[in-house]
């Protein structure tokens, strides 16, 4: 308990930092702030709308400390000012529709890759030596070392254009409306599977390699041996002596991942113009909506947050040697 | 003797480099009678672990077992038994002790499934049947049965060495390698350890291979010795005729380098 | 170094490397044309005069990818540099020193970890503008390098226990010596995993960041090319020459320093070894000259 309290001590602590530097961005460029800030808005913003916005990001008159507060205020009572683009929305509700598809397609991806990744990867360590070992580690450093840019083009290219199997973006058909029909679900789920075949490619790797690593470095432990001169079936020792201790730090690499996933399924969501968090980004990033993108950080962080606060739960439930403690 | 529990004869074992071998055990031949201790000395490297987990065939590659080789349990031939026969061989018929109990327990299961476990397999037992033996076993090595629930980390060094031993008695085998059983544990501890497991010993009749490189600890708990020198079985005999008459050069020169308490006599 | 080249990965990534890197530097001699100028029309299929197509403006694709591999290799190994350098100090430092600036320096390092990395790094870019090269090296030498640092610290706190360093302690040598020339020297198989590392992860992102626009698209790297091909939306029109290029340099690159660091890998630490280093023993076993 103590673990998960320290942990969550930290986690604030990291989100804090995320909004300073968001706080200091734009005062250390070159020029003035509120310029760099609001300038895409040319002149289109009527006065009081661009004294609320001002306010909201601490462009207040008085001393740096009373802009920051006003600043940390303005985040911890929800409000991350209006999007400059799609103005008078604010930036939460651009955000936050956004950050449903985002979740949804990063945690299942994670989800999937994380089960198959490790299952393979435990696989692999049992049969050292093996075929399929070499063909798993060797298809393992392929999928890691390209990049995520790339994966998706190949993927869209190869199934999207070439063999036309596969819609070539959007969340769903664009002439469908939202609804909770089947019609509706099953465009989802049709324009839902390149961009998860991709995400799953290129974090896959990882999780093999890993599993596969942790286990091995395991495998010369006296549990291990004593496990196997008890009799036990070859795979009821891999599974729950092995396998079972090798998830521990696997786990905790899954919390470091985060962030790697996160980098993954931006560029993903680009490339197929998915309308998840990643791809209001980088219309944002095009736009100059500095509003959206500040808050983009915060959503962002708090999102890996909350990832890895997930992360520290499951392993405080995996290894009994914590729980007590 | 009369026919032997375990029968060694000829046994050699290589471990197979890239390009060299390595011969760790050379052509060693002993027997252990029924409800005999039988202690293996010598020093760390000298082949002694090898030889106990070729008992039960634990090797990994790169080990190898020559093909001269014999091994016989009861008259069986240990080394030429198949997967499944060695599987139900295994814990049934020997049961080993390691050196560190902190490792031989899995960090992450409850002591009732490690004995679950292994009952399961060999017993087919259900589960309220394995607790109650779980019980019976936690009971006759001094542990309270109500901690069965508890993780190894919940014990002392001391308590889970005997929570091992515990687990090796489950399935009455009848022959049981201890492999440096105590060294890890303090002086007290150990003796201890090795009080009950001479008690146990008397009660259930099974005998016991004895590996430590403390000859002095071995001629008080042994019935006959072995010394070990670089693969080879240098000198058997007797614990008093290892203590009084050694007849090899280097048995002599473990004596020597033995510090006395009492400064002459040991016993 | 020597277990280096004996090893079939470590060779076959080191070939790769050392090619693309042949091909960059021989740039002027492979092609005729300069990679900025029009010199084709647009978008012009692979032909005997443009072995790889042209782009959207009529740029020869072929001499864009030999030079891009010029700016994206730079990039690449430079900022992989910074990066290895400032996370091999502070890793070293904090690991030797321990106490508070210990606790500091790991408190710091840990917040960095667990920013995200590409969101921070889209919004430092957006605030800059339009990144050059150089810019992005810096900015990502800047933020990338808790990894190494945490790694290397760990490293560090073994390594301090070692017998050589009480010596030298006990001699008086000073602190930055004993960092210097102890500690560095017994470290340094994790410092070279971390710099290859680096460096993958460096020509990743820079190329990421190009594509999404942050890079200025008047350079010439692999990145501006996706950057570039996607804004003529290359695959729609079917140019794929244009975009394919970048992506398969890319991947081989990528490929490359992958299969190099798996095997540093593999020779810090002999388990993880795949492939067959058994075959002697199962030549045994198999004619029964013996079994396990």
């Amino acid at each position: 308990m103590a673990f998960l309290l320290r942990r969550l001590v930290f986690y604030m602590a990291a989100f804090i930092a995320a909004a300073t530097t968001n706080f200091f961005l734009p005062r250390l460029m070159p020029g003035d702030p509120v310029q760099i800030m609001f300038s895409s808005a040319g002149t289109e913003l009527p006065p009081e709308s661009l004294q609320a916005l001002k306010l909201t990001f601490g462009f207040v008159d008085g001393p740096l400390w009373q802009q920051y507060l006003t600043y940390l205020g303005s985040i911890f009572t929800g409000d991350l000012g209006r999007s400059i683009k799609y103005f008078p929305l604010p930036v939460t509700s651009v955000l936050g529709h956004a950050l449903i598809w985002t979740v949804g397609l990063m945690g299942t991806a994670t989800i999937v890759s994380f089960a198959l990744g490790t299952f393979l990867g435990i696989v692999a360590a049992w049969r050292r030596g093996s075929k399929f070992d070499v063909v798993v580690s060797v298809g393992a450093i392929f999928a890691t070392s390209v990049p995520a840019v790339v994966t998706s083009l190949i993927v869209l290219f190869i199934f999207g254009f070439t063999l036309g199997w596969f819609p070539n973006g959007y969340a769903a058909d664009p002439s469908l409306d939202p609804a909770f029909s089947l019609q509706y679900i099953g465009s989802l789920a049709y324009h839902g599977i390149l961009p998860m075949v991709t995400l799953c490619t290129v974090l896959i790797g990882g999780f093999t390699v890993t599993m596969r690593n942790n286990m091995i470095n395991l495998l010369g432990e006296d549990y291990i041996v004593m496990a196997r001169a008890k009799g036990l079936s070859d795979r009821h020792v891999m599974l729950w002596y092995a396998a079972r201790n090798a998830l521990l730090p696997t786990v905790s690499s899954l919390a470091i991942a985060i962030g790697t996933i996160l980098g993954g399924s931006l560029v993903t969501e680009v490339v197929y113009n998915y309308p998840g968090l990643g791809n209001i980004l980088y219309q944002a990033i095009l736009a100059r909506d500095y509003p959206v993108i500040q808050g983009q950080l915060l959503i962002m962080t708090a999102t890996m947050l909350i990832a890895n606060f997930i992360v520290d739960v499951s392993y405080v439930l995996l290894d009994p040697r914590l729980k007590g403690a | 003797m009369t026919q032997p529990l375990l029968s060694v004869r000829n046994l050699t074992i290589d471990y197979i480099g890239e390009e060299k071998d390595f011969r760790a055990v050379k052509d060693v031949s002993f027997d252990i009678a029924p409800g005999e201790v039988f202690g293996l000395a010598g020093e760390s490297g000298c082949g002694k672990s090898t030889i106990a987990f070729a008992i039960s065939r634990l090797h990994k590659p790169p080990a190898l077992i020559r093909k001269e080789s014999r091994i016989l349990l009861d008259g069986r031939d240990v080394l030429s038994l198949d997967r499944q026969a060695l599987s139900a061989f295994r814990w049934r018929e020997v049961a080993m002790v390691f050196q560190s109990a902190m490792n031989s327990l899995n960090p992450v299961l409850r002591i009732e499934t490690q004995f679950y476990d292994m009952l399961r397999t060999h017993k087919n037992m259900s589960r309220v049947e394995a607790r109650e033996r779980t019980a019976e076993m936690l009971t006759l090595v001094d542990i309270a049965p109500d901690r069965m629930r508890d993780y190894p980390h919940q014990f002392s060094g001391g308590m889970r060495q005997r929570i091992v031993i515990a687990i090796c008695m489950a399935l009455d085998p009848k022959l049981v390698v201890m492999d440096e059983p105590t060294t890890a544990l303090d002086v007290v501890v150990q003796r201890e350890i090795l009080q009950r497991i001479n008690e146990l010993r008397r009660s259930f009749g099974f005998s016991v291979l004895f590996i430590t490189h403390d000859l002095g600890l071995m001629v008080q708990f042994c019935d006959r010795i072995g010394i070990m020198l670089a693969g080879k079985l240098v000198e058997q005999n007797t614990a008093e005729a290892i203590y009084r008459t050694p007849k090899h050069d280097y048995t002599k020169k473990l004596w020597a380098s033995f510090p006395s308490l009492h400064g002459g006599v040991l016993l | 170094m020597k277990n280096l080249l004996q090893n079939r990965k470590a060779l076959i990534g080191l070939v790769i490397i050392a090619f693309i890197v042949f091909v960059a530097i021989a740039a002027p001699l492979l092609t005729q044309y300069d990679p900025a100028a029009r010199t084709g029309r647009p978008h012009q299929a692979p032909s005997l005069d443009h072995i790889l197509g042209t782009t959207r403006i009529g740029q020869d694709v072929f001499a864009r990818l030999i030079y891009g591999a010029r700016t994206s290799l730079a990039v690449g190994f430079g900022a992989g540099l910074l990066i290895t350098l400032v996370g091999t100090a502070l890793g070293i430092i904090s690991g030797y020193r321990g106490g508070k600036t210990d606790e500091i320096i790991s408190f710091f390092t840990n917040m960095v970890l667990v920013v995200p990395n590409l969101p921070l790094l889209l919004v430092l870019a957006a605030f800059i503008g339009q990144a050059s090269p150089l810019v992005i090296a810096l900015i990502l030498g800047a933020t990338s390098w808790a990894w190494g640092a945490r790694v290397t610290r760990a490293e560090t706190l073994s390594v301090k226990q070692k017998d050589f360093v009480k010596s030298a302690e006990m001699m008086g040598e000073p602190q930055w010596r004993i960092m210097t020339f102890e500690i560095f020297p017994n470290v340094i198989s994790i410092v070279g995993i971390n710099f290859i590392g680096s460096v993958i992860f460096a020509i990743i992102t820079e190329a990421t960041l190009e594509f999404l626009g942050l890079g200025d698209p008047r350079a010439i790297s692999w990145g501006t090319m996706l950057y570039n091909a996607q804004k003529a939306s290359a695959l729609s029109v079917g140019a794929w020459w244009d975009i394919l290029t970048p992506c398969f340099a890319l991947a081989f690159l990528g490929i490359g320093m992958s299969l190099l660091n798996f095997a540093v890998d593999e020779i810090a630490n002999p388990r993880l070894r795949t492939g067959n280093h058994l075959k002697r023993w199962s030549l045994l076993v198999r004619s029964g000259e013996g079994r396990l």
